[in-house]
Formats: C-alpha cells, structure tokens, sequence
C-alpha cells in the first residue's frame, strides 16, 4: 500500500493545458512516491508527452499545481528572471531524456554529460571526468568517452543521454518516449539501461510506446487518451485486465502488433 | 620583352613588410569581423524589433553600399570632422563591413539549431544566456565555418582596395615599388604570386577547420 503520509516526489493536482482552443490536458492528478517507476501509455494525441513536459515546464500548464519533492514547480506568482531562476534550480533536480536524444553535436560523448555539473554546480575537471567516466560506464559506453554523437548509433546515443540526465544526480528521471525513434534492435540496450535505473530504485517517469517494457518495470500504469487519465492501476492489472473499453481497444492493437 | 626580377629582389624587404601588413590587418579584420558578427546576430534575434533595427539598418547599409565608398567615406568624409588614422579606417571599414556579411551568416546558423537542443539544455537547468553560450553559439559557429572561412578569403583579398587611403599593404608597396623601378609586370606577378600562396595556405586551414567542424554540428 502506498504511504500516503510520505512527502510525493512528484505530485500533479488539477493539471490542465491548451494549446489555443485545444484543451491537451483536462485535469490531471498524479502521484509518483520515491523510488516508484509509473509508466503512461496512451495513443499519439492523448496528452501524455505534453503531461511529462510539463512535469519540468517545458510546456507551461494553464492551471493547477505540479510538486516536486514538495516544491511547487509552476510558479505563476514568479516573473521574469525571478522564475527563470526558480525553474533552472528545479530542473537541476529532474533529469530529462527526450525521444530525439537531442545530444550536443559540438561536444564528446564525455563532455556531454560533464557539461551541466562543471558549469551548474562548478565541479571541477578532474571530478567531473570521474563522474563522467563512472556514469558513461554504467551505460556500457566508457570507451565511447572522447566520440562525438554523430559516429554514435540512436541506441548509444540514447545511452549517453540518460548518463547526462542522470549527471545532476536528479531526484527523479522523465523518460518522453526514449525509445520510439530507435531501429527495434536497439531498443533493448536502452531498455537494459532503464531497467537498471529501476533496480537502483531511481523514481521514474516513462512515457512509452513499449507495451512489455512499460509492464515488466513500472510500479504503476495510466492509460490517457483525449487529454484525461482513463485508467490507472498496477501493470499486471492494466495490462491483462483493463476495465475500460478505450484501454481494451489500445491494448488489443498494441500488444497485438507487438507480438 | 625581358623579364628582370632583380628589382623586385632588391624591393624584397619592402614587399615583406607590406605581406606584414597585409597578414596583420586580415588578422585584426577576421578577430572583429568575426566576433562582431556573432554579437549583432545575437542581438538582432534575441531582442525586440524596437531595439535592434539600427543594427539590422546597420547590416543593411554595409550590404548595400561598395566597399571603397565606404572606406572613403569614413577617411575622407567623416574626415572633415575628425581626422581617424588611415589604418584605423581601414581596420574598422573592413571589419564593418564584413561584420555585416558574417552576422547574416550566424543569424541564418544560429536560428538553424533545433529546438531540442534549447529543451535539453534548459532540462538540464542552464539558463536562457547559459544555453546561448554553452549549447548555441558553439554549434552555430560550426556551422558558419564554411562560409565565414570563404568570406576570410575574399576579405583578405579586400585588403588590397586599402590601398586607396594610402594603407602600406601589399598592393600599395608593389605600386611605390613600381613608380621607382618601372618593372610593372615582375611586380605585380610577384604579388599575384604572393596572394596566390596566402590563399594556398587559407583554404588548407579552411579544409582543416571544416573538417573538424562536420562532425561536430
């Protein structure tokens, strides 16, 4: 059972969004404990990316509140540098991966994951190297360290993406559908890395289009569609009994294609 | 006819000293013109309409307007008023006048860089100026490389117009050269000769740098 007293690391209350009349997100209540792992799955346009963005206000919600560890992240009383400040200390604390890995070109594989801790938290060079290294070796990629993206494959990248994310050592991990721009026989190293993250009970936030993956590691499952969580339930529950149609119809050409 | 390129070896020395000039002033052209470029272009995309149009009039006018005139204009006409040295002017003219034709460049590469590369760099908790210096400029610089290393060409050989304010490049020297020996031909050969291998070297540094500079952007 959940601990309802313990602070949440991530609470979402009441979350909406629009973009122009297109109302994406219609009241969002999400709760994900420390070291919880809740997968979302819905089709393309139910809201689910535009909710994880908006987790660490990439997209600015309309209304309600979002919490991290506590700290309210949308601040709509914060202006100008006031809340660029607010929001690039709360960011330091989440980690992002984005389904175009979106690595920096100019910079190593090394020097993409040192970039945000030498120059955010002044770590100096040599530490950095060593957190860099340790982090590039727990993605299989220390011999990677002085390549450069472009002579990674999507797969590799991915990995050097989670390491930088995980550089600042954040409280908790967004993962906007990680895996969905890889060739399928890459797939499975980003999983094996996301798995291990699990292991070490990193709390998680995964949007995905991967039906078992999503099933084998997550805590807690939702399913969204049209901008509202349609149902929600533990993964062996979700997965084998939705009780709602729209979640049995997704499910069935999902999982069916799947196999 | 007879070749005689001994005046131009006994001239040797005072032709080096315009190939110094020559190499000084596209260094001091390339530093500003290039770093001047990135900051108009920063400020043109990154501030309000209001604020930048003196620049954007700025860029306009040096793309608009020939060189010469413009070196004339800032000698001669301002010239009237404050008499600025001719190598000031020639610095600053050329430096102008390429800073316009870079910052178009780095306008085009700067709003080239995708927009996932502004989320990453935001998610990670860089600021907006942070992201800019870290994540932006870095990759719009790659990216410019080929076209700010072919206007670097052109304006090195640009320099030589400085010659009509009486600068001591390359041109001008050959020219003083020439009025005392009257070997025209062995002279200007010399110095085609001269730029040619400057050149030479240029486009080797270009190929390096572009080289470099793929794999990165």
């Amino acid at each position: 059972m959940r601990d309802t007293t313990e602070t949440p690391m991530v609470e979402l209350k009441g979350v909406k969004k629009r973009f122009g009349d297109l109302e994406v997100l219609k009241g969002i209540d999400l709760r994900v404990d420390r070291g919880r792992i809740i997968s979302i799955i819905g089709p393309s346009g139910s809201g689910k990316s535009t909710l994880l963005r908006s987790v660490n206000n990439l997209e600015v919600i309309d209304e309600g509140t979002i919490l991290l560890d506590g700290v309210q992240v949308n601040r709509p009383d914060l202006k100008g540098l006031a809340f660029e400040r607010h929001i690039n200390h709360i960011r330091q604390n989440m980690g992002m991966v984005f389904q175009h890995f979106n690595l920096f070109p100019h910079l190593s594989t090394l020097e993409n994951v040192t970039l945000a801790p030498r120059k955010l938290k002044g770590m100096n060079t040599s530490d950095a190297r060593e957190l860099g290294m340790d982090l590039l070796e727990r993605v299989g990629l220390s011999d990677k360290a002085k390549a450069y993206p472009s002579a990674l494959s999507g797969g590799q990248k991915q990995r050097v993406a989670i390491a930088r994310a995980l550089a600042m050592q954040p409280k908790v991990m967004l993962f906007d559908e990680a895996t969905s721009a890889l060739d399928p026989e890459l797939v499975e190293e980003v999983n094996q890395v996301m798995k291990g993250l699990a292991e070490e009970h990193m709390t998680m936030l995964i949007v995905t289009h991967e039906m078992t993956f999503a099933r084998d590691v997550s805590d807690w499952a939702m399913f969204m569609d049209g901008g509202v969580v349609v149902e929600e339930n533990t993964p062996e529950h979700l997965f084998s009994h939705p009780d709602q149609e729209r979640t049995q119809n997704f499910l069935r050409k999902h999982l069916g294609a799947q196999s | 006819m007879e070749f005689d390129f001994s005046p131009v070896m006994e001239y040797w020395p005072t032709l080096l000293q315009g190939v110094g000039v020559t190499l000084l002033i596209g260094l001091a052209v390339a530093v500003m013109s290039v770093i001047g470029g990135q900051i108009v272009a920063v400020i043109t995309l990154y501030t309000r309409k209001m604020v930048n149009w003196p620049l954007r009039f700025f860029i306009w006018l040096f793309m608009t307007t020939p060189l010469l005139l413009q070196l004339y204009f800032l000698y001669f006409g301002i010239g009237e008023w404050i008499l600025i040295p001719a190598i000031m002017v020639g610095v600053l003219g050329l430096g102008f006048h390429y800073m316009a034709y870079n910052a178009d460049i780095f306008i085009a590469t700067i709003r080239s860089v995708s927009s996932g590369q502004y989320e990453a760099s935001r998610s990670l908790g860089f600021g907006h100026l942070a992201t800019l210096f870290y994540v932006v400029l870095p990759q719009s610089f790659n990216r410019a490389m080929p076209q700010l290393s072919n206007n670097m060409i052109i304006m090195v050989k640009d320099i030589s117009v400085l010659s009509a304010i009486g600068i001591g490049e390359m041109v001008y020297v050959s020219q003083y050269a020439i009025s005392v020996t009257f070997r025209p031909f062995e002279f200007y050969i010399t110095i085609a000769v001269i730029y040619y291998l400057i050149n030479l070297m240029m486009e080797a540094g270009q190929t390096w740098i572009e080289r470099r500079a793929s794999y990165r952007s």
